[in-house]
């Protein structure tokens, strides 16, 4: 995974905001982005109204092509793909969201932390961050919902805990370089305190990196989970998720088309969306891609 | 065939009439002990045995044997085999397997002293005949003579020896257990062992002294195993049957060549088998679709797979009732199912509340529905743990006469009766499963919420975690059962005894005094059946037990497996090979 | 620097013996009985007694850890619990070949297209073809690689016929047996690094070519291909190799879901086999072989940090 560094430090709230506007206007991506993610999450709010069945209805029309009871078919178990895919909305997002946050929580703070102060702190944050760093993000998750089992309390445990050292790294990188500009410098030679600095100079300066790391976290989170439903170690809620229904479909693929392709093509959907939203946080916020 | 059609249908006629001309109380009435010894039992013993059982055949009635080989295949060629389900072979060391699908495979390079036919009969393997003593406690085998194993070395009574000791010692086989019954065995001159029991075991021919399902006397080389080490020995097992493993790859696959030094040199035909493992049931379809592989063997093929490989016309698919069982266990410790004791009449345990939960969810089990939903109609409904491939032990009547038979209405009243009408009270219960029955989890779970408006949530435990809470007690409900069910001891000695090494062997037994079932009217009867040599007394043995067992849900008896042959229309896979569960290639060849 | 250098190499031994430890210990105080899974069948608590007595694993949790500590630093790395007991050393090296050739193809698939992709949409920057590039570069990055392994399979193996549907051949047995076997894992594989790479050539790039020295020999008029070539891309590769590094590196073991559709058994697969099996000796052998990996990429690419960007000093 990549970390971003921004080289600007941005302050000013208002122009920020216009800027976002104008070159929204400007960026089709981004605005195709913005209208599916949209369109996904009011899916996701609506699925018990838009849902044409309950998605764990079983029938014997086990895996009857596109038809208009069946927009998108039925599944291994004679259940309605359309609502299924609908009510995995609900899961997939969640789990994007709720873990992203989570690792960007802890991850920023000792991040911040290990980079402001330095010393033993930083030792031993960095000691740790190297420590999950020496492991891939999904090797991370498949371990712990391996050993710890599976459900989705353990899966966002998981995914979180992974994605802590990209946050921490980024912000702990953007926090060292700040440390040493003028104006923080300025600051603490005026006497003022640790903890404002970190609140009000460094960290809406390590903001934007911050925000387009996290867009492209929850992109992977997205595919993390469906990843880790489709080697069995997923959630195992009764509301399906998009990865448990191409993994429950795995067997079926070549018999039943859409089982492969619909919950494959939400999934990269959703993703393709905010990986737009991403570039174009990207572009306007002025965070270059390096490592 | 050389006969003329009509010379042909009157041999098989009067077979059929001889096969049918018996007392139905006794059907080997009238046989000489002579025709119930080795090297193998009587055509006419076998033939009635299998009328009486029902599974009588026409090919079972071909002149000249049971199926012999009919349409000959030339010599030579490379079969390429995909064997399904499994990501890597881990280990070939009969002393260390415990796999159908392992066993499938050694049974092609290593030998025992006997060898079950198609009909589960032992035939002679290794050994060229047997005697038994008229109080069933001494084995006399008789062994082959002028026989070397693949690495060279002769074989002869040592052999067995050292493979016996080799296999009752706990730390270097895991099957030390299944020589429990054995009190010793001597080496009478080089071709000749004598085995003594402790007592009688009717089984001992199918299970303890078989090639392929008994593991524990599956001959190893002595030789082979001090100059490779028990590590490669495991990959690459040498023996003395008819091919010999060459190459063993872990996750990649096992090269078996023909072995010039088969004792008989008519076999095999084949000059190569290429084993690959494959995991998936996609990737094994592409691997069939293409022509990668020509054969499939290993676990049990996807059940949705089976429609669409029988509509492909390169293909050859045969489907038998498979040697195994699957059932929904419920725990008796655990409230709503807890059932203090099983020790009394059915009538009786029917007017205890958990009891009555037990019976209504094995009567909900709406069989019929779970075979077409899980299984894509490829299974038998089972009532208990004997299968329908055991042809002759079998009880065709139980799906009628067991108290399990699915009853939609009796058991919402059974349920309502336990203080749970329509469901409601009734707490959510789970059911643990290994990912690969996941979906079979789902169905169950979704019948019981149709029949009795009960929540059942399905919970994915990898095997090393579902088995350890299985014997140690700690579950509410787990799906699972038995694969290689040979002989009636399989089932109900394995599972249905009150000490059956699945019965809550790690369990603790002061909170849990049984496992997840006991009773000493269904133990005495299983331990009488196992001593019972006589086919037709042990028959109504194993079915009484068998019955006592359904009638008082020792488990939710769920379906018997299919076992299904598939391979490529130039193959010829003869009938005689065709033993369910196993794939014996050394009559295989090509068109 | 040198003594940087040591320090450092200090500190990624390090990493990896507390990754170790944690593991170890981690997967120990779960559930799951490897002995109870493997005697299943078999078992009377005799037999697993004596089994677990044989593997040591009846001693106290600290004193199989000191002996395999101990053993490690002697270069062994124990035996499977399961099966044969095959030495781990063993299943890792006949593991390792399988990925690293997976991981060898998908790198150059992947640079195979990235690099003519950035370049195209680095020079042509925000005209229809770069928007094509970076489009599909989205969907390379957005696509579930276990989604693109089925559907390659189900295309290229059971419709065309083209190649095989799984396995692995070694390379012993000819160049285009292995190349064969490897390419539909690879391209499953190497898209989104394809994408990834492709991405930061473009940008990386992009700045290159408004640096002086660029601008300069543009004045001087030389062709505009040369200049790209020649003088632009290896100093636009500079930051692109550091992402490759760790790129290399996850390759190795993000194959996992891919290697257990294409029927592969590499590390990744080996790893996770022996977590779910608690197979505990292959799961720490495996764990160190993969964060050896990525320790010395990471080590390597924040050496590599140091050189892009002289704000941040070691010390």
């Amino acid at each position: 995974m990549t970390d971003i560094i921004s080289s600007a430090p941005e302050t000013a709230e208002a122009p920020r905001r216009s800027r976002l506007r104008a070159s929204l206007a400007k960026d089709r991506k981004a605005q195709v982005g913005l209208v599916v993610l949209a369109v996904f999450f009011l899916g996701m709010l609506l699925a018990p109204v838009l849902a044409p069945y309950d998605p764990n209805e079983m029938t014997l029309d086990m895996m009857q092509g596109l038809s208009w009871s069946h927009p998108l078919g039925t599944d291994d178990l004679g259940r309605d793909l359309l609502s299924r895919i609908l009510y995995g909305t609900q899961i997939s997002l969640f789990v994007g969201v709720v873990t992203v946050a989570a690792a960007l929580i802890i991850g920023v703070v000792l991040g911040v932390i290990a980079g402001y102060y330095g010393g033993w702190i930083d030792l031993v944050i960095m000691r740790y961050i190297d420590l999950q760093w020496a492991f891939p993000n999904f090797i991370i998750a498949v371990y712990l919902v391996a050993v710890f089992g599976t459900g989705l309390v353990n899966v966002i445990v998981a995914i979180s805990l992974a994605f802590i050292d990209d946050f921490a790294r980024v912000a702990r990188s953007m926090t060292l370089s700040l440390r040493e500009e003028q104006f923080v410098l300025a600051a603490r030679s005026m006497g003022v305190s640790d903890g404002r600095i970190i609140m009000r100079h460094i960290l809406p300066s390590a903001m934007a990196p911050i925000i387009v790391q996290a867009t492209v976290s929850v992109s992977y989170a997205i595919l993390g989970e469906a990843t880790l439903s489709f080697l069995g170690l997923g959630v195992e809620a009764t509301t399906p998720t998009w990865g448990l229904i191409l993994a429950e479909g795995r067997g079926f693929i070549s018999q039943a088309w859409w089982l492969g392709v619909f919950p494959g093509l939400a999934i990269m959907l959703v993703v393709l969306s905010i990986n737009f939203v991403g570039d174009w946080l990207r572009d306007v916020l002025d965070v270059r891609e390096t490592v | 065939m050389t006969m003329t059609d009509d010379r042909l249908k009157a041999a098989m006629q009067s077979a059929w009439h001889d096969a049918h001309d018996f007392d139905p109380r006794d059907p080997l009435f009238g046989l000489s002990r002579h025709e119930l010894s080795g090297p193998r039992l009587s055509r006419r013993a076998t033939l009635r045995l299998l009328a009486a059982g029902g599974a009588l055949t026409a090919a079972h009635l071909m002149p000249g044997g049971l199926g012999r080989a009919i349409a000959a295949g030339k010599k030579g060629g490379t079969l390429t085999a995909g064997w399904a389900g499994v990501s890597e072979i881990v280990t070939l060391d009969p002393a260390q397997m415990g796999q159908v699908l392992q066993f499938q495979i050694t049974s092609n390079v290593l030998s025992g002293l006997t060898h079950i036919n198609g009909d589960l009969i032992a035939e002679a393997d290794i050994a060229e005949g047997w005697e038994v003593s008229a109080d069933g406690l001494t084995y006399t085998f008789k062994l082959r003579e002028g026989l070397t194993f693949h690495n060279g070395d002769t074989f002869d009574a040592e052999d067995v020896l050292f493979t016996y000791n080799r296999s009752k010692d706990p730390e270097k086989s895991i099957h030390s257990g299944n020589l429990a019954n054995v009190a010793s065995v001597e080496k009478l001159n080089d071709f000749e062992v004598k085995f003594t029991l402790k007592a009688p075991q009717a089984s001992f021919l199918t299970k303890t002294t078989e090639r392929a399902s008994g593991r524990a006397l599956t001959i190893v080389s002595r030789g082979a195993l001090e100059s490779m080490g028990t590590a490669q020995y495991g990959l690459t097992p040498v023996g003395t049957g008819p091919f010999r493993i060459t190459e063993h790859q872990l996750g990649q696959g096992v090269v078996l060549e023909r072995f010039d030094g088969f004792y008989d040199p008519e076999r095999p035909h084949l000059d190569k088998v290429v084993i690959k493992p494959i995991d998936g049931a996609e990737p094994l379809a592409a691997a069939v679709e293409a022509g990668d592989i020509q054969f499939v063997g290993g676990n049990p093929v996807a059940a949705q797979l089976i429609d669409r490989f029988k509509s492909n016309p390169d293909l050859v698919v045969d489907i038998k009732p498979g040697p195994g069982f699957q059932s929904l266990w419920l725990n008796p410790h655990r409230e709503p199912m807890k059932v203090e004791s099983f020790e009394k009449p059915v009538d009786e345990l029917k007017k205890e509340k958990g009891f009555m939960v037990r019976l209504a969810i094995a009567k909900a089990l709406n069989r019929d529905l779970y075979v077409q939903q899980a299984r894509f109609g490829y299974a038998f409904p089972a009532y208990g743990t004997i299968n329908p491939a055991m042809g002759y032990y079998y009880d065709e009547g139980i799906a009628e006469t067991s108290e399990q038979a699915y009853d939609a209405e009796g058991a919402k009243q059974l349920l309502a009766d336990a203080g749970y009408p329509g469901g409601d009270g009734f707490p959510e219960l789970e059911l643990i499963v290994r990912p690969s029955e996941r979906r079979d989890g789902l169905v169950i779970a979704n019948i019981l919420k149709q029949e009795l408006g009960i929540t059942v949530n399905v919970a994915t435990q990898e095997f090393s975690v579902m088995i350890e809470n299985f014997l140690a007690m700690e579950f509410d409900m787990r799906l699972g059962g038995s694969g290689g069910d040979y002989d009636p001891d399989d089932g109900i000695v394995d599972w249905m005894m009150s000490g059956s090494k699945f019965n809550g062997r790690t369990r603790d037994k002061e909170k849990y005094p049984f496992g997840y079932f006991a009773d000493s009217e269904a133990d005495a009867l299983i331990e009488k059946q196992s001593i019972t040599p006589k086919p037709e007394d042990r028959r109504a043995l194993v079915q009484e037990a068998n019955k006592i067992t359904s009638d008082k849900v020792a488990s939710g008896f769920l379906y018997h497996p299919v076992d299904v042959l598939i391979h490529s229309k130039d193959v010829i896979y003869p009938a005689v090979s065709r033993i369910p569960g196993l794939t014996d290639l050394d009559r295989v060849s090509f068109a | 620097m040198t003594a940087y250098l040591a320090r450092r190499f200090v500190g990624a031994l390090l990493v990896m013996w507390a990754v170790a430890t944690l593991v170890f210990f981690m997967l120990r105080f779960v559930p799951g009985d490897p002995i109870a899974a493997m005697l299943a069948d078999a078992g009377s608590e005799e037999a697993a007694a004596a089994l677990r007595a044989k593997l040591g694993l009846d001693q106290p949790l600290i004193v199989q850890y000191f002996y395999w500590f101990a053993n490690v630093l002697q270069g062994d790395f124990g035996n499977s619990i399961y099966g044969n007991n095959q030495p781990v050393a063993t299943i890792i090296a006949e593991a390792l070949p399988r990925t690293l050739s997976l991981a060898l193809i998908s790198f150059v698939i992947a640079i195979a297209i990235a690099v003519p992709a950035g370049v195209i949409s680095a020079t042509r920057r925000n005209t229809m073809t770069d928007n094509a590039v970076s489009f599909v570069a989205f969907l390379g990055l957005s696509m579930p690689d276990f989604w693109l392994a089925i559907l390659l399979i189900i295309v290229f193996a059971a419709n065309l016929q083209w190649l095989p549907a799984i396995g692995y051949v070694p390379l012993e047995e000819g160049f285009w047996p292995w190349l064969e076997h490897l390419l539909l894992p690879a391209i499953a594989t190497g898209t989104a690094f394809a994408a990834i790479i492709a991405r930061m050539i473009r940008s990386s790039l992009l700045e290159v070519m408004n640096r002086d020295f660029i601008r300069t020999a543009r004045a001087k008029g030389l062709p505009a291909q040369k200049v790209i070539w020649r003088h632009a891309l290896p100093n636009a590769m500079i930051p692109v190799i550091t992402v490759v590094g760790i790129a290399f590196a996850l390759l190795i073991s993000g194959a996992v879901v891919v290697e257990n559709v294409f029927a592969i058994k590499g590390l990744g697969r080996v790893l996770i086999d022996g977590i779910l099996n608690r197979d505990y000796p292959v799961v720490q052998g495996a764990v160190l072989i993969v964060s050896a990996f990525f320790v010395f990429s990471n080590l390597a690419v924040d050496l590599l940090y140091g050189v892009i960007d002289p704000r941040i000093r070691y010390s």
